[in-house]
């Protein structure tokens, strides 16, 4: 059993072993190691557009992964006390948007926004007074948009997981007691539930932030941080690629460890 | 306010998120489905059935599809199992923590880049070099099936491993106590008490790899060097390459209609299979 | 710079190029041993019109600029030059086909300010509105006199410049002949076709790109390489579907597989040919008897580019003729500029990888616009990639 593990973890390591090896190669293959180097680290954190490709990438995942907690949170809530067409339409609604494929919420994504464009902007051109009207185009918003949509049909579901799982009395005892909906919101349920909340932003946060085949179709000129990564691998692999895979990797460890020990030391106080 | 009034004012910004950014595409594919495509690509409108009628040309993408997913989530499921058997049930507790997240840290790098160091692994100067320096010589692995196999398994077996554990590590010990005292083998202890216990683990695991795997372009597209070809190949092909917007929306189209069926008759499946069904409901 | 009579040989030029991409040797170094140093100096004293004008390095340009370009197609050491000189960075998107950069174009927002369309496509990038008029006085280092009008002559259209040449080449085949065990070098298309489906089974790579890899196919039978009828079509069809169970991959970017042995054929265009052959001389580059394509490719600037102004300045800078042959040196495609010829050494220009024999050249043809958008070229593709 030990030794099947050690396996799966070899399996699991190997690959990230030679990723990391080689983000120190001195030479510029990927694939044959010319003497050590830290000079792709350098030269990737000096890159202007890893660094933008980065600032998008945080971007959109911190603002979609708040705009699908936000609003998942307050449709979950809503949806508790909910019955009828309304009810089993969101049902249908969080169930497509789960199940459809990434790649044709990109692609629908892609067509249907690009056709509500072409109708609205010769509208905008007509009635805006200036001389340069604003284009609608594919961008920040799309990207957001995008993600949005399949993270908070997670979330949805995350919290109503978790409604599910609590005692009704309590919040009816809330409202007995003469608290107002938003008070008992307040002091009842979010307490409650807000460890799902969390769970369910970081789950979309990692999502939008790892997300390569939506992106692919919306971002229009915009580059996430996964399409910056996928046009390297197009034009020749550097160690500079491996050396950005490297520093996303330790970053997350050393955010895993931070919020673990902040947990840690939280419940001691507690 | 009424309850009912301001339950629906929360409900309105995810409403309107579902319809600008669901409905509404997934509508304008369905339509578009039924257009043809332009002089110089992207979509002309008319009402034709032509496309669906076409669909057999991406005939051996949609085959590849429906083999590799099942199979790949079938083998993510034979090798997560009994390393989330393990991870719950033999591990020294200490450990527990650490080892379960070292499962997940694989994740946190980009799938590109991780898909990428396999073809250096799979290439002529990988494996198969260390496979002929001890006799065996001439294997090709790299833009095989089976190189997209393992990338697959690699890429998702996290996503596997992690429901079995938790259902594993709620199991009540005492059972398997209680089963090996009245005499049964080890054996006949996982497969009548332990595996039932941790189907709801397994249907929540299967769901979410097979459900990414039937969209899968990534993996084929860097393991399988465009020889193997799934659906989602081929519809970045049919946007990308051949600009055919009509008749890549007729692929959407089927595709979703695919999924639905598919993973419907699935819960049907598992909830008659009479596993927990909150769990399942999780999806 | 053939007067030079202790000129450099050919290898130790090539040796000396190896050495100094590698950095081992200044830029100094290499245009002192290698002679071209005083080739240039020489010649931008004495030519007026070979004296770079700067226009590139002078204004603000802001601190970026995105290129549409294809695989191994540019020396890196030119954009360092140009980021040091303009501080704007380039940030190169690779593309494996035309159909790929039209595609993005047509879906609106590609944010690129420079990409590189090949000579066939630019009347349709013209007529669906994605490609901004050039304003020459915007690029001072392009002289419509010193190019070849047959190479640059697609870059205008009804009289409006869109585009200005970068390189040209010819799309033939690369073979490993280390792995021929005994068989004659392949020269025809027929015999490419047949050793992959034969000796190299499982070892030939063709482009994800359908003008060349249908083409090609086309050729197996004498079709003309830009063939829309579908009577032939379907021949070319039957081909390719009976071949690509013996292929090692399809994909436009082959140098590191045939590099590393994995295969041991492919399709392939003149710089790679070149750049492999100059790194293993057992690489040999081959173009088909039956013919095949002729092409050039250019700079051009898409309608609504974001950094106009640095797109401007990185085409000026990639046509200064110093620039323009460094890039030639490392890519090895030519380039139809006569004073980048003036600066290139006379072992390049009699390379007939890069300039083939007459007899040869003429079997080429050039692509024809109706590939890029002909359905049943673009639906044969992908079925073939499908299959």
């Amino acid at each position: 059993m030990r030794i099947y593990a050690t396996f799966v973890y070899l399996f699991l390591y190997i690959p990230i072993g030679v990723i990391a090896l080689f983000s120190f190669n001195a030479g510029r293959h990927a694939s044959q190691f010319q003497g050590f180097s830290v000079q792709w680290y350098g030269k990737a954190l000096a890159n202007p557009f890893v660094m933008d490709a980065l600032q998008t990438s945080l971007v959109v995942a911190f603002v979609s992964a708040l705009c699908a907690s936000v609003f998942g949170t307050m449709a979950a809530v809503a949806l508790q006390g909910i019955r009828g067409p309304v009810r089993a339409a969101f049902d249908l609604l969080i169930y497509v948007a789960v199940m459809v494929p990434g790649i044709v919420i990109g692609i629908a994504t892609l067509i249907g926004l690009v056709t509500i464009f072409g109708q609205l902007n010769p509208i905008l051109a007509a009635l805006w007074p200036g001389a340069a009207p604003p284009q609608l185009a594919m961008g920040y918003g799309s990207l957001i948009a995008a993600h949005t949509l399949f993270t908070m049909a997670l979330v949805i579901i995350i919290i109503r997981a978790r409604l599910a799982g609590m005692d009704r009395a309590l919040t009816e005892a809330s409202s007995d007691l003469y608290a107002t909906p938003m008070g008992t919101f307040r002091q009842v349920t979010l307490p409650l539930i807000f460890p799902a909340i969390l769970a369910g932003f970081l789950l979309s946060f990692t999502f939008s932030f790892d997300d390569f085949i939506i992106a692919f179709f919306v971002a229009g000129s915009e580059t996430t941080l996964p399409i910056y990564v996928f046009s390297s691998i197009r034009r020749g692999v550097t160690p500079e690629i491996n050396a950005i895979g490297t520093m996303v990797l330790a970053a997350s460890l050393i955010l895993l460890v931070t919020a673990q020990v902040l947990l840690r030391t939280g419940r001691r106080r507690g | 306010m009424t309850q009912r009034g301001r339950n629906l004012l929360l409900l309105a910004p995810a409403g309107a998120w579902f319809l600008v950014m669901l409905v509404i595409p997934l509508a304008v594919v369905i339509i578009f489905s039924f257009g043809e495509r332009g002089p110089a690509g992207g979509y002309v409108p008319a009402f034709t059935l032509e496309q669906y009628a076409n669909l057999p040309a991406r005939w051996a993408a949609f085959k590849n599809t429906l083999m590799l997913a099942p199979a790949g989530t079938l083998a993510s499921l034979l090798i997560a199992y009994p390393l989330a058997y393990y991870l719950a049930v033999r591990a020294d507790p200490r450990w527990k923590t650490v080892l379960l997240v070292l499962v997940i840290v694989p994740f946190w790098t980009s799938i590109l880049i991780r898909s990428y160091a396999w073809i250096f692994l799979l290439g002529g100067r990988g494996i198969p070099a260390l496979l002929d320096l001890i006799g065996i010589d001439n294997v090709r692995l790299i833009n095989t099936p089976f190189a997209v196999l393992i990338g697959i398994v690699y890429g998702y077996l996290p996503l596997m491993v992690f429901p079995i554990f938790v259902n594993l590590d709620r199991l009540d010990k005492r059972l398997l106590e209680a089963s090996a005292d009245l005499g049964a083998s080890p054996w006949r202890t996982f497969l009548q008490v332990t595996l039932p216990m941790s189907l709801p683990g397994i249907a929540t695991g299967c769901l979410l790899v097979f459900i990414l795997l039937m969209g899968e372009f990534l993996i084929p597209a860097i393991l399988g060097g465009g020889k193997v070809f799934f659906v989602g190949n081929a519809l970045v092909d049919l946007f990308l390459q051949s600009r055919n917007w009509a008749f890549g929306s007729a692929v959407a189209a089927t595709l979703v209609l695919l999924m639905l069926v598919s993973v419907t008759a699935y819960m049907r499946l598992i909830r008659r299979l009479g596993a927990q069904r909150e769990d399942v409901a999780l999806m | 710079m053939t007067k030079d009579k202790d000129y450099i040989s050919k290898r130790a030029f090539m040796e000396e190029l190896d050495r100094y991409r590698r950095g081992s040797v200044t830029r100094r170094h290499f245009l002192g041993v290698t002679g071209l140093g005083t080739a240039t100096a020489v010649l931008a004293a004495s030519v007026p019109a070979l004296r770079p004008r700067r226009s590139w390095a002078q204004g603000n340009i802001g601190d970026r600029v995105v290129l549409a370009t294809w695989p191994n197609y540019h020396d890196p050491a030119n954009f360092e030059a140009f980021t040091a000189a303009t501080g704007a960075a380039v940030d190169m998107n690779v593309f494996g086909s035309n159909e790929e950069m039209l595609a993005k174009l047509q879906a609106g927002g590609s944010g690129w300010d420079v990409f590189v369309p090949t000579n066939y496509t630019i009347t349709t990038y013209v007529g669906e509105s994605l490609i901004e008029p050039l304003d020459l006085a915007r690029i001072p280092n392009y002289d419509a006199a010193a190019f070849d009008p047959r190479f640059a002559g697609p870059g205008t259209v009804d009289g409006t410049v869109y585009a200005v040449p970068k390189n040209w080449g010819t799309t033939g085949f690369a073979v490993n002949t280390a792995n021929l065990g005994g068989l004659p070098k392949p020269t025809t298309w027929k015999e490419f076709w047949d050793i992959t489906r034969d000796a190299f089974s499982g070892r030939t790579m063709v482009h994800d790109y359908q003008l060349t890899t249908i083409g090609n196919a086309l050729k197996y039978f004498g079709y003309s390489f830009n063939s829309v009828d579908t009577a032939e079509l379907a021949e070319a069809e039957k081909l390719l579907l009976d071949a690509k169970p013996h292929l090692f991959a399809i994909n436009s970017d082959y140098q590191p597989s045939m590099r590393s042995g994995d295969a041991w054929m492919t399709i392939c265009w003149t710089g790679d040919g070149k750049q492999m052959n100059r790194d293993m001389p057992e690489i040999e580059y081959v173009l088909g008897k039956e013919g095949g394509e002729l092409w050039s490719d250019f700079y051009a600037i898409p309608k609504g580019a974001p950094h106009l102004d640095a797109a401007y300045a990185l085409i000026d800078f990639l046509l200064d003729p110093a620039v323009n042959a460094k890039e030639s040196l490392f890519h090895g495609y030519p380039t139809p500029d006569k004073r980048v010829d003036a600066l290139m050494p006379a072992e390049v220009l009699n390379d007939p990888i890069l300039y083939p024999a007459a007899e040869l050249l003429d079997a080429l043809e050039f692509g024809a616009a109706v590939t890029l958008t002909d359905p049943n070229r673009a639906e044969l593709m992908a079925r073939f990639k499908s299959a």
